[in-house]
């Protein structure tokens, strides 16, 4: 397929029957919508083109800086937007907790500024919230700005109604689904989509998923947080429904292992929530049925909240050679020298004194003539073999003499015939009175 | 009563769960005393004192706990406090003449907040640690030294507008401390005294719950404090002041299950849960929620300890992701504390009478008033929503089921409401009841309290436990030693 410009291969995108062996319905059959199969990687990318691309000519006319309120995708696709037509992108919010969504924004050009936590001495009687602040500004006079407003626009809603409804309808041979399942973010998606299903059926049965009210999942609301929502309506769902963010990995594990489809955490909720909503009507249901949910965006930007949640999903074979397979007495065995001996070993046989802290800590102050190297790479070194030869004393040196006595303990058991730990560290050095020296 | 009770009720530690199981002592105290009646436990705060020190054990940290005195005037628990090894930070002459009276030394006390010209004075002259504000303040210092010929001061600077590389952070401005971008004035000023002031490190107090922003502020003192070595200065503290936080519900659930009932009330899809339809800060405009919720996260999985906990084991984006404890320590880093709050969870309780219970005609929430002022009970100032524990008079009698009720003070004036919020409480009450408001101690006892129309500030008492019996003293009799259990 032959495109001018990448904004043209925004939608359109397959719609993928979810293997039955999997989710284990037998009269429902589950699609996938792999809106994660836009240019810019989302579902929001519907949105921010429908919103932006017929307020460009004019933004670029006036230079004006696209301004949204996003903590993702919606901020992804407008910052390639806007990069696009040479006008600036700024987003402010207090949702971006993912730490590659925001490297990812930068590396965009976009620029980010973030909402402060609330306050721990609190005034009530303090009425500007950040928001009210934010539009403010937006509304100061000489400003020029584009201000998207995804929470309230409704060419976001639009984007789907036009959109990603008549797509689903059309990719099932006309027919409109019994079922469809979305999370609700900016409630653009899912209300877009549900009111043109209603459209050309109104018995559609429409599920909106919110996110538990004490966890996060990236893109998708709580009840609470969906009232702030301009375009959100109560009565565009049938019913709302919670999802952990637990539950938000699982149903993420099971499209990304099972079903070839690398959806993020919210595709995830999404697909969870969907099959737990239709897995007691499936034992009802003696025709066949069709549910539709959506996969808005890919797993590749959530390894870090994968790894805050489920460490042991990135977990990898135990290594050799690591001090995290001492035992205790291993440790306590450790052989160590004091402050006192170390100066006088240093004085009569120089062993290669080797401090494990950070390079800033050692640039600021470090024992004179010793070599910096630190932890991480300490570990990596050994993990291949002993760093020095047999014949070259070594004392190892941390901020308290803990590391220090494991790496000690280490090496000793992997040869080494005089390794030596620092007792106390760097801090009873300094303590002693010892001579710390900047170089 | 219409729908279910929203109940909001307070997280009580074993020492507060058994003070207001002795409803006998509680009511005596009261009758002889008057109504309001702030209890405190002064043993708590050692405990509290002792899960901060296990934090700094955990990350080989040494440093100090001070405790922010400004949360609560009490003597007993400044003195129970001057019994274990941890500071206190003070921020008026008051307060400065309070603690060296309870027997803190200089070396256990640091000076912060706007100072006078008497305050500064009487800290320099006892050589008490100065938090410095600004160039100003320190010129005033090193004058006053050189002028009473006293010893050089030990000062920390404290810092404020710290930026992080990338994204910019909308911190609220603080009226407090010299931004980071100015420093370099500061530390010239530190060499010019160098025969006055003797700098020990830097400070910041950042008023956010977010931990991001914290670590943020630990970051650039980092930068500050290597700045400081490079002109040949050797500090060797960070204090990263307070705001650790408290959790005051038993139940996320029902904090859960109230904010959401709060915001449909707000949107109008309830029946108001608030005297006046107030919101809270948050308000209907068009069927969307506006404004932000005005109240304190009164459950908090993470506050207090397990809160500095998680702000040492953060990592630091500009210097090379480790750990901000880790830095701290091979820096050589001491790293100072300065609890209020966090440091008086569970330390102490408000008693107050009922007056009077008024059912209205109309039907509704039952109207009870109370002896107290608002002021007395500060938890609303705070936003805080919190239920107060009935105790009978009369012992436990059959209560007929959960009541709705309206929370009134005793001062002839509308606006004396203990609390905006509709309260929930299993029974009802009855004239000659009190009603126990839990964990008070962190500001909600005398910060705010007056004197208005006469009528009385509440009276304090320290309470200790002697094997099962809870014993008392007035708080300002109170000492570590006193008699039978007052000491540890």
């Amino acid at each position: 397929m032959r495109y001018d410009s990448i904004t043209e291969a925004i939608g359109n995108t397959p719609l993928v029957r979810i293997d039955p062996a999997v989710h284990g319905l037998r009269n429902i059959d589950l699609y996938a919508k792999l809106e994660m199969l836009n240019p810019f990687g989302s579902v929001k990318d519907r949105a921010a083109w429908s919103m932006a691309g017929p307020l460009l000519a004019e933004a670029v006319e006036h230079g004006s800086q696209v301004v949204e309120l996003s903590s993702g995708n919606t901020a992804k696709a407008l910052a390639v937007i806007a990069g696009m037509h040479g006008l600036g992108f700024r987003s402010v919010t207090n949702r971006m907790r993912v730490p590659e969504i925001k490297d990812l924004l930068l590396l965009l050009g976009a620029q980010i500024e973030e909402l402060p936590g609330q306050s721990e001495c609190l005034d009530p009687t303090a009425t500007d919230d950040p928001l009210t602040l934010f539009h403010r500004t937006l509304s100061a006079s000489g400003s020029a700005y584009l201000h998207t407003d995804q929470y309230f626009n409704p060419r976001n809603t639009e984007a789907h109604l036009t959109g990603t409804g008549p797509e689903i309808v059309k990719d099932l041979d006309g027919r409109v689904p019994d079922w469809f399942v979305a999370c609700v973010g900016t409630a653009g998606s899912s209300t877009g989509v549900a009111r043109a299903l209603r459209e050309e059926d109104p018995s559609v049965r429409v599920v909106g998923l919110v996110a538990a009210k004490s966890d996060f999942i990236p893109g998708i609301r709580t009840i609470d947080e969906v009232q702030e929502v301009g375009l959100f309506d109560p009565d565009t769902y049938d019913t709302m429904e919670a999802v952990g963010a637990d539950e938000a990995i699982e149903g993420m594990l099971t499209l990304n292992r099972r079903c070839g489809i690398l959806g993020g955490p919210t595709g995830g909720a999404a697909y969870f929530g969907a099959v737990r909503h239709l897995r007691p009507l499936d034992e009802e249901s003696e025709e066949r049925r069709t549910a539709v949910f959506i996969v808005c965006d890919r797993v590749e930007s959530y390894l870090s909240y994968v790894r805050q949640r489920r460490p042991d999903l990135l977990g990898r074979p135990p290594r050799r050679n690591s001090p995290a397979d001492l035992s205790d007495a291993e440790i306590a065995g450790a052989p160590s020298v004091s402050v006192a001996e170390a100066r006088s070993w240093i004085d009569t046989d120089r062993p290669l004194v080797v401090d494990l802290r950070s390079p800033y800590a050692y640039a600021a102050l470090h024992i004179d003539g010793s070599v910096n190297i630190v932890d991480e790479l300490f570990a990596e070194l050994v993990r291949g073999g002993l760093p020095f030869g047999k014949r070259q004393s070594v004392l190892l040196a941390c901020p308290v003499g803990e590391q220090s006595a494991r790496y000690a303990a280490l090496l000793t058991r992997m040869g080494h015939p005089d390794v030596r730990s620092l007792a106390g560290g760097i801090i009873a050095w300094r303590d002693a009175g010892a001579p710390l020296v900047r170089d | 009563m219409d729908g279910r009770p929203l109940y909001l009720e307070p997280r009580l530690g074993p020492r507060l769960r058994s003070l207001l199981a002795a409803t006998g002592t509680l009511h005596t105290l009261t009758d002889a005393l008057g109504s309001p009646l702030h209890v405190v436990v002064p043993d708590q705060i050692a405990e509290n004192l002792a899960g901060f020190r296990s934090v700094y054990r955990r990350h080989h940290l040494s440093g100090q706990v001070f405790y922010a005195h400004k949360a609560n005037r009490s003597s007993a628990l400044l003195r129970r406090l001057a019994a274990t090894d941890a500071g206190v930070d003070v921020a008026s002459l008051g307060e400065l003449q309070h603690a060296l009276g309870a027997g803190l030394t200089a070396d256990r006390i640091t000076a912060t907040g706007p100072k006078n010209p008497e305050f500064l004075w009487l800290a320099a002259r006892t050589g008490v640690t100065v938090s410095v504000d600004a160039t100003a303040e320190l010129e005033q210092l090193a004058a006053l030294v050189r002028r009473y010929a006293l010893a050089p001061v030990r000062v920390l600077l404290r810092l404020s507008g710290f930026e992080t590389p990338g994204v910019r952070v909308l911190s609220r401005r603080s009226r407090f401390g010299t931004p980071v971008r100015e420093s370099e004035t500061l530390l010239k000023a530190v060499e010019r005294h160098g025969d006055a002031v003797d700098l020990t490190g830097v400070a910041y107090h950042l008023d956010t719950t977010s931990v991001a922003e914290k670590a943020t502020a630990v970051e650039g003192c980092l930068a500050v404090l290597e700045a400081c070595r490079s002109r040949g200065l050797r500090p060797r503290a960070v204090d990263v002041g307070g705001g650790f936080g408290v959790s005051y519900l038993a139940e996320r659930e029902q904090w859960e299950a109230y904010t959401t009932e709060l915001t449909s009330a707000v949107l109008g899809r309830r029946p108001p849960l608030t005297w006046g339809g107030h919101g809270y800060g948050l308000r209907e405009e068009s069927g969307t929620l506006r404004g932000a919720l005005g109240l304190y996260p009164a459950h908090r999985s993470v506050a207090g300890a397990s809160y500095l906990d998680e702000l040492l084991s953060r990592p630091a984006a500009s210097l090379g992701g480790r750990p901000l404890a880790a830095l701290l320590l091979e820096h050589l880093y001491d790293l100072h504390t300065e609890p209020g709050r966090a440091l008086l969870d569970q330390c102490g309780l408000t008693l107050a009478r009922v007056l009077e219970v008024r059912t209205q005609e109309t039907g509704g929430e039952l109207l009870v008033r109370l002896a107290a002022k608002a002021d007395d009970i500060a938890l609303e100032d705070h936003g805080v929503l919190m239920d107060p524990v009935v105790l009978p008079r009369g012992g436990a009698g059959p209560g007929g089921g959960p009541v709705a009720v309206h929370l009134f003070g005793s001062l002839c004036l509308e606006s004396d409401l203990i609390t905006r919020r509709t309260v929930f409480l299993p029974r009802r009450p009855e004239p000659g009841d009190l009603l126990a408001f839990a964990n008070t101690a962190g500001y909600a006892m005398d910060f705010h309290a007056t004197r208005a129309q006469h009528q009385p500030a509440a009276r304090k008492v320290a309470a200790w436990q002697d094997g099962d019996t809870w014993r008392w003293c007035l708080d300002d009799q109170f000492w570590p030693i006193t008699p039978s259990g007052g000491a540890q």
